[in-house]
């Protein structure tokens, strides 16, 4: 199978400091691939590399077998990649369908297409199970913590994305919600995205993940079947880059 | 002997068959249907317009197909007319529920049950009076075609009497709960009863996550341990009935002992009173009713929740309970080979806090081959899992028969 997102010898350094170093990683369709590391390991900046906040300095970015360049948020999201950052960049006196549409509304003649923005809206939550919300009328600053990451990642789902990133979607959350948004991100690659979840929470991880990538110290220390790695050795990987015959090899 | 089924048998299947896909899938065209049962145009409206005269469905023409051409006629279930009664009796409470055919809830009714030992005739009388409400709320023209209970024990196949059950009544009683609910229900249907676990996994397997999955486990979380099995797309029953009773594998023998009598079932260890223990939680429950709420689902959620808020006894709590669940559901794996477990009642919360200990014990205890495959997910259906699947039990009769049940129920 053909990664749907890969790259590969990604180098990247903010003036004398080496962020990232030689970086390969990938992530397929229908799977949950959980990209941990430690603070400072590089997860962040692999993801903005990816997104097309940061350039490169070096490496390349294949998306379904073919390599492309992305050079800003508008050439990922044109590829089909969408990232969900942790403070979410949600409007809160906007309410969930003018939230979803920011920038990217949809117009009839010079008007605001309302009723099919809203029947759009309402389509994507229905199909991803979501029932905690109300009214996609309502305003966000209404909304829970749990009902804004929903919201969030909906909105990436909208423009028929094929990789979705979320940045520690359950940071902050209490467990009912918690529970709800990783059953969220487990039915968006069940559907067939390639999902890629940054989390600190190695229960969340194990919980919904394919795949675990471990960064450390800006270097990829091994992308593993979640089937066949323990909780040790995963905390192994993070902290120490090694793990038996896993890992960084000096 | 015969020479091979009627014409009258190949009818009534065919009936059955077409009264699954518009139950199960929803709303179809007949061309759609034509298709996926494989048969001619005009044996689909011979059957469509049997099954319309009688009620069961009713035909309209779709919205706007945008497509050239004569669109196909859509068959839509009946639901709100032709509707069945499902119950559900667990530890803690005892669900009703008017569900339509299609599977829409219509109406229901819930009231919380203090733990220890039912009295036959009044948790019977209680389920009888709420399908008295939600009948008496219905319209004259819908008609009940079923009724079927989930309950938290074991239940005789045949008779639905239930045999044994820990968690709901006093040991060594023999209990004709599915007849007794009959008489009262005075609808002259029987009831049919089945295991809770039993039915979860039914209703994922016809409604839930286990759609297309022909093999797999439901392992339903209450105060004990049930699960239920789908082999190969079957519900395994065992010779009584009793089969898929994962919660009494023992998994630590000379370990905590169980209500069933033995020691270190899979129940005993995982549980909620085994949870609530060793998070230090449990004391408070043997003042009674001061502290109601202090167990049930509430109180699981809060172990998980302080768990994560970084509680270190209720961290240590889910760790062991989550090695004990991981190593059962290895067990599970090795026999049974499933293309998914799912976890449903509170261990779906018991599973999303410990799940790094979960899938540690599998990766060291399952067979490689076997957990290659394997997808680990909690249930679509929620806390209404059991409930669903009673409703399907209930409805199978329907779909194995329509027009013959129909007509016995008056419709």
């Amino acid at each position: 199978m053909t990664p749907l997102l890969e790259v590969r010898g990604i180098d990247k350094s903010f003036g004398p400091v080496q962020v990232l170093h030689d970086v390969a990683f990938s992530a397929n369709a229908g799977e949950v691939t959980a990209l941990v590391g430690d603070n400072g390991a590089g997860k962040s900046t692999l993801v903005k590399c990816i997104g097309g906040i940061y350039p490169i300095d070096s490496g390349e970015i294949l998306f379904d077998g073919k390599p492309v360049h992305v050079h800003g948020p508008r050439d990922a999201a044109a590829l089909g990649i969408e990232i969900v950052y942790q403070d979410l960049a949600l409007c809160d006196n906007l309410d969930i369908v003018q939230n979803m549409f920011l920038g990217r509304e949809r117009r009839r003649g010079i008007m605001l297409d309302e009723a099919a923005m809203e029947e759009q809206a309402q389509e994507t939550l229905t199909g991803l199970s979501v029932r905690t919300v109300k009214s996609i009328r309502q305003q966000v600053s209404s909304l829970s913590g749990g009902q804004r990451q929903t919201v969030a990642i909906a909105k990436a789902v909208l423009w028929n994305s094929k990789v979705v990133i979320l940045d520690e979607p359950t940071a902050a959350l209490g467990v009912a919600q918690t529970a709800q948004v990783l059953e969220l991100v487990r039915r968006l690659a069940d559907k067939g995205l390639a999902v890629v979840l940054i989390s600190h929470n190695m229960n969340d991880v194990f919980a919904v993940s394919d795949r675990i990538a471990a960064l450390y110290l800006g270097r990829m220390a091994a992308q593993v079947r979640t089937a066949d790695v323990t909780h040790a050795q995963v905390v192994e990987l993070i902290t120490s880059g090694r793990s038996g015959d896993l890992g960084i090899t000096q | 002997m015969r020479a091979g089924p009627s014409q009258e048998d190949i009818r009534r299947h065919n009936l059955g068959a077409l009264l699954r896909h518009v139950h199960l899938g929803g709303p179809i065209s007949r061309a759609e249907l034509t298709s996926r049962m494989g048969l001619n145009r005009s044996t689909i409206m011979a059957l469509t317009s049997d099954l319309t005269a009688a009620g069961l469905v009713r035909e309209e023409l779709p919205r706007e197909t945008g497509r050239a051409g004569r669109p196909s006629l859509v068959v839509r279930p009946e639901s709100s007319r032709v509707y069945v009664f499902a119950f559900d009796v667990g530890p803690d409470r005892l669900v009703a529920a008017r569900v339509g055919l299609g599977g829409v809830i219509l109406d229901r009714r819930e009231l919380p049950r203090r733990r220890g030992p039912f009295e036959l005739p009044e948790l019977v009388g209680a389920l009888a009076g709420f399908a008295r409400q939600m009948r008496r709320k219905t319209r004259p023209d819908t008609v009940c075609v079923g009724a079927a209970a989930a309950v938290a024990g074991g239940v005789r196949k045949g008779d639905g009497v239930i045999t044994f059950g820990p968690n709901l009544m006093k040991p060594h009683q023999e209990v004709p709960f599915g007849e007794e609910l009959g008489r009262r229900l005075g609808l002259g249907l029987p009831v049919s009863v089945g295991n809770d676990a039993n039915l979860g996994a039914l209703a994922e397997h016809s409604r839930g996550l286990g759609v297309s999955v022909k093999d797999l486990i439901y392992l339903h979380g209450d105060v004990g341990i049930g699960g239920g099995i789908i082999a190969g797309g079957h519900l395994l029953g065992g010779h009584d009935g009793y089969g898929g009773e994962v919660g009494h594998m023992v998994v630590n023998p000379g370990g905590r002992a169980c209500g069933c009598g033995s020691h270190g079932c899979l129940e005993a260890e995982v549980g909620e009173r085994a949870l609530l223990e060793a998070a230090g939680r449990a004391k408070a429950d043997q003042n009674g009713d001061a502290q109601q709420g202090k167990h049930g689902r509430e109180a699981v959620r809060a172990v998980v929740d302080a768990a994560d808020r970084g509680d270190i006894v209720a961290q240590e709590a889910l760790k062991r309970v989550g090695d004990w669940l991981g190593l059962g559901v290895a067990n599970l794996i090795n026999i049974f080979n499933p293309e998914m477990v799912i976890f449903g009642g509170m261990l779906r919360e018991i599973y999303l806090g410990s799940a790094a200990r979960v899938r540690s014990q599998l990766t060291l205890h399952a067979m490689t081959p076997q957990r290659e495959r394997l997808r680990l997910r909690t249930s679509a259906l929620a806390d209404d899992a059991t409930l669903v699947g009673a409703a399907e039990l209930a409805f199978a009769h329907v779909l194995a028969d329509p027009l013959e049940v129909l007509a016995r129920a008056g419709g």
